[in-house]
């Protein structure tokens, strides 16, 4: 079989992709769905981080991820990949930031260059998933933060506290109760004159 | 607030051409209050005037997003002015700042040298200092809460608060309440305590800190007798008093303490003890308790209820006696000659 190899004519992605596109509800029909997919990527490769519907979000990931993999394969002399860049990016100047930020900062990774986070919904309103995408090595602080282990952290430091306080009594309590076993008649006789009394209290 | 100080004024103007004014009763509260803080305000400017000719220094910036450096007015410019130069959530998380490796500074403390800058805030590897810091700045809060929270027929004499114990599990105020005899709160005067405090947290106001000689500090808490007899004490080492500033609250503590107030998120006051049996020297005194948790700590209700509990018992750390005051330890910690 002649049949070229699919991976030297399209770069292969680090993402799932789905079969199908999604159609994003447009009155001007595709060209619509595609205008609103630009200001998405613009967005995302000015800001680095953005917060949108969950299917907007996807759906514009793969137009970036896709993007970014064809200025890294080809860089900045290349015609197709120059006018495919000036397609999608809205503002003139993130063209320059594609080359000559991102490109250096994912030449060397092997993973995905976005990311995409589920973020919560609306309590109130209209359910619609919601996502954060963002590209990966942006300047902000991570949005994923798991490191509540630290046994030094406040919370940790005043649960562990109360747990060993609690521990203490628990002692202190059998240590009383072992004391009070020894003279056993006395305690048979305070047991009886408390019972009567707890229904009066409560 | 202000309609009690206009009601205030026009008393006293109104008073002034009848009949003298008990003018005692005035000073032990709001216009005592303001007093300190005209003082605090004008001793500020005064050290910040002193400064003169601006001089530039370098500090060697380590941290996200990258290493820098940054050059900042020497006698002005504080780690917060740092931050402002990095990014908005580095002014907002950061508690203290971490000069040299080894001093903690406050957030707004003007730098005075050369130094490495790092900013730390609640979820770094090692957050003792901080800990302490923020548990420190709670107590100081509470003093700020007890104060504002009563009627004025109530009048209300700040005692001290001992160092930050974060294991004894609530920070603590002792205040004195001389009219009150015996005051057990209810859970409502509980829950009103604690909305006091949520009310100034919310305020979001800096935490400004201020050496004063020892004259100045008698002079700013002339009508509380409990500081001015702990205030030479405090400063018979290098002759100086911290002070803090938060809103129009000026309290003594040896610091260091957080940036802001809105860095204090879940807090409830839990109980009051009455100490009369334990301290004998000084009638009327209650321990203010209570316990707090940093902004962005999300802590199951019931979780924080064991914590809430535990912090009702009466916290014994030892009764604050003027020499064992706070500033025992300062050296080790914020003292930068």
């Amino acid at each position: 079989m002649n049949q070229a190899d699919v991976s030297k004519l399209v770069s292969k992605l680090r993402i799932n992709v789905l079969p199908k596109h999604r159609n994003l509800n447009n009155p001007k029909g595709p060209e619509g769905r595609i205008d609103k997919l630009r200001k998405t990527v613009t967005g995302l490769i000015k800001f680095e981080r953005i917060e949108l519907n969950y299917n907007r979000a996807d759906e514009a990931r793969q137009y970036a991820e896709r993007l970014i993999s064809e200025a890294i394969r080809h860089g900045d002399c290349h015609k197709p990949t120059m006018d495919t860049a000036n397609f999608w990016l809205l503002e003139k100047e993130l063209i320059h930031k594609l080359f000559k930020v991102l490109v250096p900062r994912y030449e060397a990774t092997n993973l995905s260059y976005t990311r995409l986070i589920s973020a919560p919904q609306q309590q109130y309103g209209r359910h619609t998933d919601k996502a954060v995408l963002e590209l990966r090595g942006n300047p902000f602080p991570d949005l994923m933060n798991y490191k509540t282990n630290n046994k030094l952290l406040i919370q940790n430091v005043l649960l562990d506290a109360a747990k060993q306080d609690y521990k203490q009594s628990k002692i202190n309590e059998i240590a009383n109760n072992i004391g009070k076993k020894g003279n056993s008649s006395l305690d048979k006789s305070s047991k009886n004159i408390e019972v009567p009394e707890k229904p009066t209290e409560s | 607030m202000r309609r009690q100080i206009l009601c205030l004024s026009t008393k006293i103007t109104h008073n002034s051409c009848t009949k003298a004014l008990p003018l005692t009763r005035f000073l032990s509260t709001q216009e005592a209050i303001d007093r300190r803080y005209h003082l605090f305000t004008l001793e500020k400017k005064r050290q910040l005037d002193k400064v003169g000719r601006v001089e530039k220094i370098e500090v060697q910036y380590k941290g996200v997003p990258n290493d820098c450096t940054l050059v900042m007015n020497k006698g002005i410019s504080t780690p917060y002015d740092c931050a402002r130069h990095l990014s908005e959530w580095h002014m907002d998380t950061s508690a203290l700042a971490l000069l040299d490796g080894t001093v903690y500074w406050d957030m707004h403390r003007p730098l005075t040298e050369n130094c490495t800058l790092e900013l730390q805030n609640f979820r770094v590897p090692e957050p003792q200092q901080v800990n302490r810091a923020f548990w420190r700045t709670c107590s100081f809060m509470l003093g700020a809460c007890a104060t504002v929270a009563f009627k004025d027929t109530v009048p209300v004499k700040l005692h001290s608060f001992p160092g930050p114990d974060i294991r004894s599990g609530s920070f603590i105020y002792d205040v004195q309440l001389p009219t009150l005899d015996d005051w057990k709160p209810s859970q409502q005067e509980l829950i009103t305590l604690g909305a006091e405090y949520v009310k100034l947290v919310r305020q979001n106001e800096p935490l400004e800190r201020l050496e004063v000689s020892e004259e100045l500090a008698l002079e700013m808490f002339v009508e509380n007798e409990h500081k001015t007899k702990q205030i030479p004490s405090i400063a018979r080492n290098h002759g100086k008093v911290t002070l803090y500033k938060v809103g129009k609250h000026v309290d003594i503590s040896k610091g260091p303490m957080i940036s802001t107030t809105k860095q204090i998120g879940r807090v409830a006051v839990v109980s009051v003890h009455n100490l009369n049996g334990s301290n004998s020297e000084v009638e009327h005194l209650y321990r203010f308790q209570g316990v707090a948790l940093p902004t962005g700590v999300i802590i199951n209700h019931f979780a924080f209820s064991i914590l809430t509990d535990r912090a009702k018992k009466l916290n014994t750390v030892r009764s604050p006696v003027p020499k064992t005051l706070e500033h025992e330890d300062s050296e080790s910690i914020a003292m930068k000659a």
